[in-house]
């Protein structure tokens, strides 16, 4: 995993923030399912479970977060989809 | 149509927009009667489902017609029915146009609307898969469908979120699993329970308690596996993240969506889920416009309790606005699910925007409790049992005075 201190332009900003697990998750993956090859997906999230969540799920579906932004009040998660489907 | 002084309209006739009708028309009574407020419901169907009740249909074999009831018997006398469906919902100018084209003016709006299942957002889903979050009927041909079944390969889960009831496509997997079992044919049936979550329940603590049932009762469980695509004639069903199951029997949760008449009218998200505040449930925007239950977006389970608490808590701030009382009722994001596990026992899933779930373990009492409440649903309708759930649920809101 790289990061960066503010990350990159997202293509898609999924707005978790305030909801508990599986909120995050939840949004995460109705974006995943509306998203392309090479698109970032920015999860912002409140819930410190979002951040392990997402990285099981990144690691087992084969796509990347790219980076993790502490935003103090919040997290940025960056995904980069590099894989999708069959 | 000729309006009274101030028209509460309500769209939608299940367990949210029901009670939400009935607890405004008992407390409205007085101005009702001397023709100052009157409420108004508008109905997508005649018949009101009790749809936790889908469950038994479809693993217990349990009647469908038990779960059905006309909506006009459960509706307080006081409360206006229309019986057509809302076509449109024009929150800017305060009308609701029904499918004849007759339009209703309101001064406060409730929408509960629900959530449609929606199957054929994933190719493949609805030709294969048999489910119970769709009707009684659907319900019961899975009960025919596993009266036959000698054996295979049985897939139990969820296809895509959101969805409603989220212990539903658990509670299937221990209800097939004790059918098949009472029927001696268990050792001929491979059960695999597949979940777009990172483990068997997405509230960790709950999952907790899943995770040795499931290996207790030989269920296995594949996580991380959205559903992209199912192919009928190789009987393989497919996920986004790459990989692939064969199956014999399909029992899958279709993901929802909004209802047709919030995406119409363009006041719902990409989905058709209504942006609304968490706590007043006012959607963005709009002062005297509320959305309950399935219908929005608020960060809370789908389920009947949520609506029901909802019901309460937007009931009581109309009814504090048209007295001209400062009080503003908070909801505060209790839920209370029903969560059946198998042999008899069941738990629930218990949290609040405060409090994250707890991990309750199944016990007997706790499927006392589930069954009681099936039998008394239809009572608490009429909302004349609050006091009950008060009791039982203590504090589901906080009150404002301004």
């Amino acid at each position: 995993m790289s990061s960066s201190q503010s990350g990159v332009k997202p293509t898609t900003v999924v707005d978790s923030r305030g909801t508990m697990c599986p909120g995050p998750i939840t949004d995460l993956f109705r974006a995943y399912r509306n998203a392309s090859i090479g698109d970032i997906i920015e999860l912002q999230a409140t819930d410190p479970a979002a951040k392990s969540d997402t990285e099981a799920w990144a690691r087992r579906s084969g796509n990347e977060i790219i980076a993790v932004i502490d935003e103090k009040d919040y997290l940025r998660i960056q995904v980069r989809i590099i894989k999708k489907g069959r | 149509m000729q309006q009274p002084s101030l028209n509460v309209v309500v769209v939608g006739g299940g367990s949210g927009g029901t009670l939400s009708a009935n607890l405004l028309a008992k407390q409205l009574g007085d101005q009702i009667s001397i023709g100052k407020a009157s409420v108004h419901l508008v109905l997508g169907s005649q018949e009101h489902i009790f749809q936790p009740g889908y469950l038994h249909v479809a693993f217990a074999g349990q009647d469908p017609t038990e779960i059905v009831r006309e909506e006009r018997s459960l509706v307080n006398k006081n409360v206006h029915l229309v019986e057509e469906p809302a076509q449109r919902i024009d929150l800017k100018s305060q009308l609701v146009t029904l499918a004849s084209g007759e339009k209703i003016h309101y001064d406060y709006l409730i929408i509960a609307t629900g959530s449609v299942p929606n199957p054929k957002a994933i190719p493949g889903l609805s030709e294969t898969s048999l489910n119970f979050h769709t009707s009684p009927e659907e319900s019961r041909k899975i009960w025919n469908v596993i009266q036959k079944f000698d054996g295979g390969h049985v897939v139990v889960g969820i296809a895509g979120v959101p969805h409603k009831c989220p212990p539903s496509p658990n509670e299937a997997a221990f209800l097939i699993d004790d059918h098949f079992r009472k029927h001696g044919t268990r050792d001929k049936v491979r059960l695999t329970f597949l979940t777009p979550y990172p483990r068997p329940y997405p509230a960790e603590p709950m999952s907790r308690v899943v995770e040795p049932l499931f290996k207790e009762h030989a269920i296995e469980v594949v996580t991380f596996f959205n559903v992209e695509s199912v192919d009928s004639t190789k009987k393989e069903i497919y996920s986004l993240e790459g990989e692939s199951l064969s199956y014999d029997l399909l029992i899958m949760v279709p993901p929802h969506r909004g209802a047709d008449v919030v995406i119409n009218s363009g006041i719902g998200d990409v989905d058709g889920w209504i942006p609304a505040d968490k706590n007043t449930m006012r959607i963005t925007g709009y002062e005297n416009a509320y959305a309950i239950g399935d219908a929005t977006n608020i960060p809370v389970s789908k389920t009947g309790v949520t609506a029901h608490l909802q019901a309460i808590t937007v009931s009581d701030n109309i009814v504090s606005a048209i007295r001209q009382r400062k009080d503003l009722y908070k909801y505060n994001g209790r839920i209370n699910c029903p969560f059946e596990m198998g042999s008899g026992k069941a738990a629930f899933v218990v949290g609040s925007y405060d409090m994250p779930v707890k991990e309750i373990r199944p016990s007997r009492i706790g499927y006392m409790m589930k069954k009681g409440f099936a039998m008394f649903y239809w009572r608490t309708l009429s909302g004349s049992f609050d006091w009950l759930f008060g009791l039982y649920f203590g504090k589901t809101q906080t009150v404002e005075s301004a």
